[in-house]
């Protein structure tokens, strides 16, 4: 039986490929600073995930040559090390465990999605990791007691509540009719917390409230439903595919509502893709490019803008500015604990309180920002050109809001 | 040759015990490995040993999964307060409550599968063919999309898993701890499925595969055999199921537990690649596809899809019958077959 001997050849072969492999502690390499992330550039998410991708890289850069991190008298560069996990959590989980065990990174950047970071945080945490995320917005990260974990955009229930609660005040004050459809994952069903709190607190009646399915590809039966009760309002999250998925069904299918509202408008680059179409849509967005927040490294919002899309060729949605933030926490955070221990940068960490182009930061017990609200954009046509503009917060509204939509037949 | 024997469970059984103080920094790795090792297995007893081709066999990965995660947490929480939100309140097991859950966990993440596999073959084992194909294919996606509307399960939220306790050990002895875990599975699996193969049970399920009706013309009840086949493999992929949430710490309805599209589609890559209805085909294939897949993972990011694809095309092609199969065409006399070298010579000619 030489076909043992072949497997035994076999097991050898592995076993010694196992132990030549190097396994390099990562932590800090010569003047590098080692930063740990997993981010999708393969499945569903890899849109969002080179948009999170870009803006860390973008950071980096910038902090780099502008002078790097000084720790203790020595000038450090940051440096990251990226795996792909392919949109899906049982990855990403192993991911980080392989980043922290193997590569032996001590500080780690987030994954894009709120699911993928909800399963990356259970391993950061229990190596003792602290981890800057930038989105990962779901309400149920904060609630676990994680100490490791810094988020530094607003949570998942605030993006449209505001929507909400401006839909009931264009109505007089008075309850109104919610129509909603929310992707199966944890960021979209965070949202519906926060949609289903407000309808509590306004009194309004929720009459649709549909699940769809993830890989968002039709949503005609929920629209069908939405032509027959008239809602108020349209609430519709499911990233940047269920957006997509909306708006064309919604053009073809002619649906008339007062108020549209939705997530991820800029990341689908809705504007652009379908024009005319989407006009009138509101979104929720973590960050605006028109916001008045300053900081040294990037200037304003303008300017980021600017220079991004001067290096990678489009427009950076605020996944991608909220990426470049957490580098601005990280290196913050450094330089203030003046220490490269991660338990003296945790610390640091937990103390930010900062601001940059993409918002004032400040980090409660859980971890969560609490320093930057939510902005409400309205995707605005002129002729064939449509852009996001600001609605709500009034302080930076750009432009008026439109309610309730023109109908179909009008426009 | 018994002695051979010997020396190759010995050494294997060795390098498996030693194999995480050898590789520390690769014992998640090595963890998966058994894993994967326990899918293929087990989908070669029916996509091999009796001829079915099932893609449903991810459906008792997932309900073992959510069956260990529900029992280590409901026992002694409510379940729907843990899920809830997340977790809105903060419930901490003690060490003997987690171990107590984990292991009850396991055997009904075994045994639930195992009753589930019954009912459902008994409705299905019919069909034979493409249409069982399909109905299997079927019930993994049903299962992920019933599972994302369960609130007390945590619905598209996901579910988190009990994290280890605090005042036993650090994460080095977890990984440990589960890394025995899954190779004392990957052992037992292996040990109960050689032995099944050498009773009778492995020749009906091998008649079955070739030919159906003569075999039921022969007075076998195949249909119990088909049942009982698949019961077997539900009962530790079940395990296997319950053992990965616990590593991974967090369920997704899709991603993790119903993972049709990574999973289930490996276990069945994984044996062809291997050479299915044999023994240690899906062994082998389970470890090259591995070993190829981590290697593209970190050497060329971003391609690993691509390669995969390729893989796939490369096994198609040129061993249809798998690494097993084509060794055994290549060496057959290493298997114990028997050549005559005349009777070969007089095939070539007459060509």
């Amino acid at each position: 039986m030489k076909i043992k001997n072949f497997i035994i050849t076999f097991v050898s072969a592995i076993a010694l490929l196992l132990s030549t492999s190097t396994i390099s502690l990562a932590k800090v390499v010569g003047d590098k600073i080692i930063l740990g992330a997993a981010v999708s550039l393969t499945g569903k998410y890899s849109t969002n995930g080179e948009h999170t991708k870009n803006g860390y890289n973008f950071a980096v850069d910038r902090i780099n040559s502008m002078g790097g991190v000084k720790v203790g008298g020595k000038t450090y560069k940051f440096d990251i090390i990226y795996y792909d996990d392919e949109s899906n959590s049982g990855r990403a989980a192993q991911l980080a465990e392989r980043l922290i065990k193997q590569d032996g990174v001590q500080y780690m950047l987030g994954p894009y999605s709120s699911g993928l970071t909800k399963a990356i945080a259970p391993v950061t945490e229990e190596n003792k990791i602290p981890m800057v995320e930038a989105n990962g917005a779901s309400r149920s990260l904060f609630t676990k007691g994680y100490k490791y974990l810094f988020a530094v955009l607003s949570a998942a229930n605030q993006y449209l509540e505001v929507a909400i609660d401006l839909a009931v005040e264009k109505n007089g004050g008075k309850p109104i009719k919610i129509a909603m459809a929310f992707e199966q994952d944890a960021f979209s069903q965070d949202v519906r917390i926060g949609v289903v709190d407000a309808a509590k607190r306004t009194g309004s009646k929720i009459t649709i409230d549909d699940k769809l399915p993830k890989e968002l590809n039709d949503m005609a039966a929920t629209l069908a439903k939405v032509k027959a009760t008239k809602p108020d309002v349209l609430v519709v999250s499911g990233h940047s595919k269920g957006a997509l998925t909306a708006i064309r069904q919604i053009a073809e299918m002619k649906v008339d509502v007062k108020m549209l509202a939705m997530t991820h408008c800029d990341a689908s680059k809705l504007a652009k893709q379908h024009g005319k179409n989407s006009e009138y849509a509101l979104c929720a967005a973590q960050w605006h490019k028109s916001l008045s927040y300053k900081d040294k490294f990037f200037g304003n919002g303008m300017k980021y803008d600017k220079e991004f899309k001067a290096q990678y060729g489009y427009n950076p949605p605020y996944q991608a500015a909220e990426s470049s933030a957490a580098l601005l926490v990280w290196k913050d955070a450094f330089e203030r604990a003046n220490s490269l221990d991660k338990d003296k940068v945790r610390d640091a960490l937990a103390k930010t309180d900062m601001q940059t182009f993409y918002g004032n930061i400040k980090f409660s017990p859980a971890g969560q920002n609490i320093a930057k609200p939510m902005v409400l954009f309205q995707v605005r046509c002129e002729g064939d050109k449509c852009e996001n503009k600001v609605v709500a917060p009034t302080k930076w509204a750009a432009a008026e809001l439109v309610h309730p939509i023109p109908k179909w037949s009008d426009r | 040759m018994k002695k051979n024997n010997l020396i190759l469970y010995g050494s294997l059984l060795f390098f498996g015990l030693v194999a995480p103080f050898i590789f520390p920094a690769f014992k998640l790795q090595i963890s998966f490995l058994w894993i994967l090792i326990v899918l293929a297995m087990t989908w070669d007893v029916q996509g091999g040993q009796m001829g079915y081709n099932t893609f449903g066999n991810i459906l008792f990965f997932g309900v073992g999964m959510y069956i260990c995660a529900s029992t280590q947490i409901g026992m002694f929480f409510p379940l729907a307060e843990w899920t809830e939100a997340g977790g809105e309140k903060t419930f901490i097991h003690t060490a003997p409550q987690y171990f107590q859950g984990f292991f009850v966990g396991l055997i009904l993440a075994g045994i639930i599968p195992m009753i589930i596999a019954g009912l459902i073959g008994y409705g299905i084992l019919g069909l034979r063919g493409h249409y069982f194909a399909i109905c299997t294919l079927g019930l993994g996606i049903a299962a992920g999309e019933i599972a994302g509307g369960i609130e007390i399960i945590g619905a598209g939220q996901g579910m988190t898993m009990p994290p280890w306790p605090k005042n036993i050990g650090d994460t080095e002895l977890r990984s440990e701890f589960f890394y025995f875990i899954c190779f004392a599975l990957v052992v037992a699996t292996f040990v109960f499925l050689k032995w099944a193969y050498s009773t009778r049970f492995g020749l009906v399920l091998n008649a079955i595969r070739d030919n159906e009706d003569k075999a039921e013309a022969m007075g076998i009840y195949t249909m119990r055999y088909k049942i009982i086949g698949w019961m077997v493999s539900a009962f530790f992929v079940g395990i296997a199921g319950g053992l990965m949430g616990n590593m991974v710490g967090y369920i997704e309805p899709v991603e993790v537990a119903f993972a049709g599209p990574t999973f289930g589609v490996f276990m069945v890559l994984m044996a062809i690649l291997g050479g299915k209805g044999t023994l240690w085909g899906p062994v082998i294939g389970a470890t090259f596809f591995h070993l190829f897949k981590e290697g593209f993972w970190t050497f060329f990011l971003g391609w690993q899809y691509v390669a995969l694809g390729v893989l796939i095309v490369v096994i198609v092609v040129f061993f249809p019958e798998g690494i097993m199969g084509w060794l055994r065409e290549k060496y057959p006399e290493r298997f114990g077959e028997v050549v005559d070298e005349a009777d070969r010579k007089a095939q070539v000619t007459l060509k």
